[in-house]
């Protein structure tokens, strides 16, 4: 799957607005600040165009939110600024020693054919790359299952590949200008 | 949306014998439907994907395409789990008396004709809709399972045949009721069965994934897979930070006002079109402003002057509006000056000559 031109221009949009809400700051602003102001923007951006339906849209939000609330505000249109913003994700919460010591109780309790310790390392190993995965993947923490992390991830990856496309050929663009 | 095109395509290549004529009729139901037939249904979990897949039905039926191409012995979508407690949607009960019925004709319609199943379908989905009045889970297991008892003499049959997958899997996406086959000898208590529903799934998603990342189709083995799939998120990542570096360090008048002008020419910029003439055509000189490059940009117009209004005139005046708010002097100015050069020089693509260009 990948970005449709619709997606692009509809990301462009949506970035170029919040643009517009940084315009009274450039003459003051350092290359950091300014950098900040651009990925925040594009970032709630692309995260805007889900519409709050995806899980890593609405985790992103609320991370930019706490960065620059004003702009996530101005950035979505009134309603669900609000609620996204104010929304608590429904975290899970999973105390990790524990689970670990109840698991290798049970562990011990079960029998050590070689192909059922093969399979728990290989089961073991998978965790661990979801679980990275996870962390990668804004607002992984709070998707309860295998199969909504790999369906947002898949949502997210699109969206991370429109928004590097369109800001690749601005950058290059503007490059390209400013070399004149 | 280009998404389905694409993916009907391929799988009419690759699959060949894929989808009966029938079901190229059916319509993936991008609205509610979604992924929940698709997948088994904690009833939670059921409407979440419900509202997920809504807003990208793209995606949904990019999966759904992608389970179309597996190869492998059908897919066990798993029904209606004892447990559950089928949300109260009439809609949904409807799909899923659709799809009870169309599960019966399928391990039926290739033994016995389809002709004899449509007698049936009446009366299954009469049977199945009357079951929201009771709302009696345990009657809805019971009548599944009878319907699996059936389905599992069939086995044998239905395995070799990828048509039945297919069409399992485009009418799962459907309707709430995922029926699961029982392969042969293989466990058939629920728990197995769900277990292996949800394994299926996640090889589905997995699936998609492999072909979204370039270069995971040769790897085997899902741990390998999913570190490419973490490499490659952190690399896009990485690519946003490094883009929005760059665009700061450019002038800095450009990066917050370059979208502006941008926003007139978007069409045959953003989509990687970028050939020479859209080059000199649309940008970047408009970026530098001056008179001179301005000129030096219409010396360089490889196609003749279009003499219409200029058609974002609408959006453009808005935002240059803005500017004159915020006073930024000569760059206001000399955007000001640019932007009336262009109304006046002609110099812009009409919107349709761009949309052809793509």
């Amino acid at each position: 799957m990948q970005p449709t031109s619709s997606m692009k221009e509809e990301f462009l949009k949506k970035w170029q607005m919040g643009l517009q809400i940084y315009r009274p700051l450039i003459d003051n602003t350092s290359v950091s600040e300014r950098r900040k102001a651009i990925k925040l923007s594009a970032d709630v951006a692309m995260a805007s165009l889900r519409k709050g339906t995806t899980c890593w849209s609405r985790a992103l939000i609320q991370k930019t939110a706490t960065e620059d609330n004003f702009l996530v505000r101005q950035m979505l249109s009134g309603i669900k600024a609000e609620t996204l913003i104010n929304k608590k994700l429904p975290k899970v919460m999973c105390h990790r020693k524990i689970v670990r010591r109840s698991k290798m109780i049970l562990r011990r309790r079960q029998s050590r054919s070689a192909i059922e310790e093969v399979a728990a390392k290989a089961r073991k190993l998978i965790k661990k790359k979801t679980q990275g995965l996870r962390n990668v993947v804004p607002g992984g923490e709070f998707m309860s299952n295998d199969v909504l992390l790999i369906q947002e991830t898949l949502d997210y990856i699109v969206s991370l590949q429109t928004q590097v496309n369109v800001m690749r050929s601005i950058v290059d663009a503007a490059e390209a200008g400013s070399e004149r | 949306m280009d998404l389905t095109g694409a993916f009907g395509a391929r799988s009419a290549a690759v699959g060949a014998c894929r989808e009966p004529p029938g079901l190229e009729s059916l319509h993936l139901g991008g609205g509610d439907g979604g992924f929940t037939a698709l997948l088994e249904l904690p009833p939670t979990q059921a409407v979440e994907l419900l509202h997920f897949t809504d807003p990208s039905p793209s995606s949904s039926q990019a999966a759904v395409a992608g389970i179309g191409l597996d190869v492998s012995p059908p897919p066990p979508p798993l029904h209606a789990y004892g447990a559950l407690t089928f949300p109260s949607n009439a809609a949904l009960m409807e799909r899923a008396a659709r799809f009870s019925v169309m599960a019966n004709e399928q391990q039926n319609g290739n033994v016995s004709g389809e002709t004899t199943t449509t007698s049936s379908v009446p009366s299954n989905s009469d049977r199945v809709k009357t079951e929201p009045g009771e709302t009696d889970s345990s009657q809805r297991l019971e009548n599944n399972r009878c319907g699996i008892g059936k389905r599992k003499e069939l086995d044998k049959k239905v395995k070799g045949s990828t048509k039945k997958k297919s069409k399992s899997s485009e009418e799962n996406e459907k309707l709430p009721y995922v029926h699961v086959r029982a392969r042969r000898g293989q466990a058939t208590d629920s728990h197995s069965l769900a277990e292996r529903a949800r394994r299926e799934k996640i090889n589905a998603r997995m699936k998609l994934l492999q072909e979204l990342v370039p270069g995971c189709d040769k790897i085997q083995g899902t741990a390998l897979v999913l570190d490419e799939i973490i490499n490659h998120v952190q690399s896009l990542q990485r690519q946003v930070e490094m883009l929005s570096m760059r665009l700061a360090a450019v002038n800095p008048r450009i990066d917050f006002n370059l979208d502006t002008l941008l926003a007139s020419e978007n069409c045959s910029l953003i989509d990687g079109s970028f050939n020479g003439t859209a080059m000199q055509l649309a940008w970047p000189h408009q970026v530098t402003e001056t008179e001179q490059s301005f000129h030096h940009r219409q010396l360089q117009l490889q196609q003749p002057p279009q003499p219409q209004q200029w058609p974002y005139d609408g959006l453009n005046q808005p935002a240059w509006g803005r500017e004159d708010d915020q006073g930024h002097g000569n760059e206001h100015n000399s955007l000001m000056a640019v932007s009336e050069n262009l109304m006046v020089g002609s110099a812009s693509l009409h919107p349709n000559q761009v949309k052809m260009e793509l």
